[in-house]
């Protein structure tokens, strides 16, 4: 996926620079039920259907510093009151070559960018934060662990808009690291079906990026 | 890839029991619970003490029909996570309606109907309403906290590995840095007595006061209860009331033992008065509340346990004593506390003091 520049901010997913920024529809499949990191899911989920978003499209752009990846797909679900949907973009360390299925693993985690839409008592907590992510669920806020390298400046941002039954929300976060990565990985939760943590839509492969 | 979080290795199990037959329902374990934990923003439907009329739906309502809990094997039971509707409570009232709306006279303080059903059940909306028919009605009260189970069941379905049993007295923590707001801890709890922070995106629950533990002091709920029946020390202390009235004398017992995460706080259920008959003759062969009740409750040994309660009373009213009617009238309150007897009037308050005993960060690798 080319990731052109662009000059002004696209944050807002509405923003009229998009239309000018080709997308990739990328396939999505849930993450594997034998993946998941404890028993109590595997036997919640195991005849439970979850990952139901089948595709996403995605484009991105390159501003300054950072980069921002606009996320665009299918939701007309009635929401649900207790769980709420999401996204994010996850990026592997140079050279690392599993597979994004499992969003990271102990021995090769990914920093992800995770957005998950906010009831109004959660207008104080981030639109999207970084976090280290070892396996299905095993997620841990970045900079809770020494060295592990979370950049003030660098945390991500995102803008969210729900229309017409498509979610389209823009996530902007650190350049370097995805341009090191020189991929990502897609994944998203769908809340309305109670998804959350290990428990979504991935894509099983990585989407390559071209970074200038 | 397997990650199942395994019960940790205690050097020792802080336990509670609860003496049934002395408990009036007053919530004030309740009211001292929250006024100290769980009084900020998304907290406001939280209850981590509760206090229900038995038998009764309870909090949240119908919660023993929620699932969760752990088979014999030790495979999980899958559960139903309790809504903020089923939960109820936190209600926010017409107050400035009824007092400065001029509407004094003519609207009622009532909760705000939001839609979303949590004005339609509360922490204890079935007060007394009990069972039975005259005269023969029955109810009793049921204190439920957190249970800090040997076999943490919320732990072992956390993604995260924010929840974990702590290796220097077994109460079950949560590291708030962790958790992620998943919830499957909600659903595999089979009490039911975690609550989801709506304003912070964490579950949260008991913390067994483990800082005033830290400082020898009882938690809040015990030390507050004006009926002396909530015992607080280590189950393993052969000398302590707890391991006396739960190992020794078989006198108090696990709720729903059935649920198999083996619970550390232990119930002394409660004997009653025997059935009227229709001529008001008192009938000395039926217990008021139905044993097979207390079973369902408490498991097959209460049966042995109202006996051996049933025996002292009887001992002691023909003129005997009783080392377990001594030990549950508690003649000395900090009798009640075991190693927790320390009066909190006394430490040392300051705020950085306060600061270093509030965190439950865990330390060691989640996972192990």
């Amino acid at each position: 996926m080319q990731v052109p520049e662009i000059v002004d901010d696209a944050l807002d997913p509405a923003d009229k620079a998009w239309a000018a920024v080709p997308s990739e529809k990328v396939p999505l499949v849930p993450v594997p039920i034998e993946e998941q990191p404890n028993e109590y899911i595997r036997t919640a989920w195991r005849t439970r259907p979850y990952g139901r978003v089948g595709d996403v499209d995605v484009a991105a752009v390159q501003r300054g510093e950072r980069l921002l990846v606009r996320l665009e797909w299918d939701d007309s679900d009635e929401p649900n009151t207790e769980f709420l949907d999401g996204a994010g973009v996850f990026f592997p360390d140079a050279g690392d070559s599993g597979a994004p299925l499992t969003i990271g693993s102990h021995s090769a985690p990914v920093r992800l960018w995770a957005w998950r839409d906010r009831t109004p008592m959660q207008e104080a907590l981030p639109a999207a934060r970084e976090l280290v992510a070892s396996g299905p669920g095993a997620f841990r806020a970045a900079g809770l662990d020494a060295g592990d390298g979370e950049n003030e400046g660098a945390r991500p941002d995102a803008v969210s808009a729900l229309s017409g039954g498509r979610w389209a929300v823009v996530i902007a976060g650190d350049l370097a690291r995805a341009a090191a990565a020189g991929r990502m990985g897609v994944v998203v939760w769908d809340g309305s079906n109670d998804e959350r943590a290990g428990i979504g839509a991935v894509s099983p492969n990585w989407v390559p990026l071209t970074v200038k | 890839m397997s990650q199942d979080i395994a019960g940790t290795a205690v050097a020792g199990q802080v336990a509670m029991v609860f003496d049934l037959n002395k408990c009036m329902g007053c919530q004030t374990c309740s009211i001292a619970c929250k006024v100290l934990w769980t009084r900020e923003e998304g907290e406001e439907h939280q209850w981590w003490m509760t206090v229900n009329t038995q038998p009764g739906q309870g909090t949240p309502k119908d919660w023993e029909d929620m699932g969760g809990g752990r088979k014999k094997d030790g495979s999980p039971v899958t559960g139903h996570q309790p809504t903020r509707a089923e939960f109820g409570g936190g209600w926010e009232f017409n107050y400035d309606e009824v007092f400065y709306g001029g509407k004094g006279r003519s609207v009622h303080l009532k909760p705000t109907d939001k839609g979303d059903g949590t004005t339609r059940w509360g922490m204890n909306w079935d007060e007394d309403q009990g069972a039975g028919e005259y005269p023969n009605a029955y109810y009793f009260y049921l204190p439920r906290l957190c249970n800090h189970c040997t076999h943490p069941v919320c732990a072992s379905a956390c993604p995260t590995g924010a929840m974990y049993k702590r290796p220097q007295d077994g109460a079950v923590l949560r590291d708030e840095d962790l958790c992620q707001g998943s919830r499957f801890c909600m659903e595999a709890c089979p009490y039911k007595k975690i609550y989801f922070n709506e304003a912070r995106n964490v579950a949260q629950h008991c913390i067994m006061c483990f800082p005033r533990l830290e400082e020898g002091v009882a938690p809040a709920c015990a030390r507050q209860c004006p009926g002396r029946l909530t015992f607080v020390g280590m189950l393993s202390d052969p000398e302590g009331p707890i391991h006396k009235l739960v190992n020794e004398w078989e006198v108090a017992l696990p709720l729903h033992p059935e649920y198999g995460t083996t619970p550390n706080v232990f119930y002394v259920p409660p004997l009653a008065p025997y059935r009227l008959n229709e001529d008001m003759s008192i009938d000395y062969e039926t217990p008021r509340i139905p044993p097979e009740y207390l079973e369902s409750l408490f498991g097959p040994k209460v049966h042995s346990a109202l006996a051996t309660m049933q025996g002292e009373l009887d001992r002691v009213r023909a003129g005997g004593t009783s080392e377990i009617l001594d030990t549950l009238i508690v003649y000395n309150w900090l009798d009640l506390f075991g190693p927790f007897t320390t009066d909190p009037a006394t430490l040392d308050r300051t705020p950085d003091k306060v600061a270093v005993s509030l965190t439950a960060k865990r330390t060691e690798p989640a996972g192990g």
